[in-house]
């Protein structure tokens, strides 16, 4: 998560305008959901891949790596897709269990890989956003398109906090190792006790500080910050307009044909 | 030149906290505006929980604060006034910093008094001009130095354009590069007429930057004046546990030895009393 955090911020599509990449890649995964294609799936997987390893700083190995994530889940979650229980052998497999057959039909098998695909590609979206934008401007983005204020200051604070605690419990894991703290199972499990106790109450501790330090500064319940303007360059929206009104056409042209 | 005028006066201070200790036992304390005061002390001594008071944040179980002659009034429109006038760097800025972005970070305190987007903008540009924060300004704050970090603190409260700043212990933690670095700021803030009050253990610095020095002890205030004055009596010294600078020292030895006159004024800077030697004659060293 850090990883991606760094990459987003050495990105050189960082100062892009945040409405056009959510734009686009929100606009190609709802395409690419509605329509599950073989296709259209492919050149979206095929599309965000190279976009993102040439426009973020993420090498190719490690978008690889990144895609391997989901992948393992994807692949548990399918397995059930694979296979059926039916009253006889049939399909391309089949494992007598009693008097009923688990079986492995051809049907099944494009099912679960067009699934696998369709969520790769799904994936491969959300990276290329994840990837080029930092984490401020989505939450800009999302003010822009009014999710309620609450969720967007929960956001702020989560996000920062998540270093600041990190760090403490990064403090505190090293000054344990220190004193041999994960000398064995036995002492690792109560190092991390100890470990998440102390943080809890540092919590506690920082967020007080926080507050009276906000307060300081006349704050009165609502986080008002200055949001970044970075409109699209015309030429980059008609860009855009013109890739995804392509890539109905082509999801259009695949829904016809029939599950291409 | 505009008449010296008290910014805060604060009156028989008293508080306690919720677990029984008490950190304030009747402090008394005035700053005139523009004054440069060094708040010292040991750990324990009152001096972040006096901060506290100055701008609303903690309310004194008895006693009373007047900032610019006229008591708070802990109304939520009478906080929000002293406020404006009042800012706070806070020791840690991690306890500060909220926003993982530089810019929103600093347009925060701005935009809570009211001003328009655009006001802010300029205003918030030019103080990360003005503090050098430009080359750090589009990093994530969890990536910035802890010198970066205190100066976007500072920017923090100095966009508000306060007339009294407090730091509290601004180069406490940091590396002598990045400390004289905040003690430039530190000046730069006096110059531009705005009152400043800080703490810090570093009596050599407070020797050089103080108008005055005000020694904390067990939540009261045991001795204030001139730096030199206070660094030069060994009873206040001993009672808060500081050291005296080494340039007093070595003055304070040569007038003993009869070699300096004890009428020269006591220098601040070792440069000072290199020149009061130099007058001398090195000779008769």
């Amino acid at each position: 998560m850090m990883m991606i955090d760094k990459l987003a911020y050495s990105s050189p599509w960082r100062y892009k305008s945040t409405h056009l990449k959510s734009c686009f890649a929100i606009g190609t995964l709802l395409i690419c959901v509605a329509v599950r294609s073989f296709l259209v799936s492919s050149v979206i997987l095929a599309l965000m891949g190279c976009l993102t390893v040439t426009y973020s700083q993420a090498s190719l190995s490690r978008y690889g790596k990144m895609m391997l994530w989901p992948l393992g889940f994807l692949m548990l979650g399918t397995i059930a897709v694979f296979f059926d229980v039916a009253g006889e052998p049939m399909g391309l497999l089949h494992v007598a269990i009693g008097s009923k057959y688990i079986v492995m039909l051809t049907e099944s098998l494009a099912y679960g890989a067009r699934l696998i695909l369709v969520s790769l590609a799904s994936v491969s979206c959300l990276y290329f956003l994840i990837l080029t934008t930092t984490m401020p401007d989505l939450m800009d983005g999302l003010k822009r398109l009014h999710l309620p204020w609450l969720v967007i200051e929960l956001m702020t604070l989560i996000y920062r906090f998540i270093f600041v605690l990190l760090d403490s419990a990064l403090a505190i894991t090293t000054a344990q190792n220190c004193r041999l703290g994960n000398r064995n199972l036995r002492t690792s499990i109560r190092s991390m006790g100890g470990m998440l106790a102390a943080l809890f109450i540092q919590a506690m501790g920082k967020s007080s500080a926080l507050f009276d330090s906000m307060e300081a500064r006349c704050y009165e319940g609502r986080i008002r910050v200055l949001t970044e303007h970075r409109p699209a360059a015309k030429k980059e929206v008609l860009l855009v307009a013109a890739y995804l009104t392509g890539l109905l056409a082509l999801a259009v042209f695949c829904h016809m044909k029939g599950g291409l | 030149m505009e008449r010296k005028r008290t910014i805060v006066r604060a009156e028989d201070l008293h508080y306690t906290y919720e677990d029984g200790t008490q950190a304030l036992k009747g402090l008394d304390l005035t700053v005139q505006k523009g004054e440069k005061v060094a708040v010292m002390g040991a750990n324990g001594s009152g001096k972040s929980t006096f901060f506290l008071h100055l701008n609303g944040i903690l309310k004194p179980q008895k006693g009373r604060i007047l900032i610019d002659e006229t008591p708070i009034d802990y109304s939520r429109k009478g906080l929000l006034q002293v406020r404006k006038k009042v800012g706070i760097v806070f020791q840690n800025p991690e306890d500060q910093l909220f926003s993982a972005s530089v810019r929103q970070e600093i347009s925060f305190g701005i935009l809570n008094l009211g001003v328009s987007e655009k006001e802010a903008e300029e205003k918030v540009d030019r103080v990360i001009e003005e503090l050098g924060i430009t080359p750090f300004a589009h990093k994530p704050t969890h990536f910035l130095s802890g010198g970066e970090k205190k100066r976007v603190s500072i920017a923090d409260i100095l966009v508000m354009e306060p007339e009294l700043m407090i730091l509290d212990e601004p180069a406490a933690t940091l590396d002598p590069k990045h400390a004289r670095m905040i003690d430039g700021i530190v000046d730069q803030l006096s110059g531009k007429g705005i009152t400043v009050l800080l703490s810090t253990h570093d009596a050599e610095r407070a020797l050089i930057w103080a108008d005055r020095v005000v020694l904390f002890d067990d939540g009261k205030v045991i001795g204030q004046g001139h730096p030199e004055d206070i660094f030069r009596s060994e009873e206040l010294l001993r009672q808060t546990n500081l050291e005296k600078p080494a340039v007093l020292r070595i003055f304070d030895t040569l007038c003993e030895e009869g070699i300096l006159d004890h009428k020269l004024r006591p220098p601040r800077r070792v440069e000072e009393l290199m020149g009061y030697i130099r007058e001398k004659g090195i000779k008769q060293l």
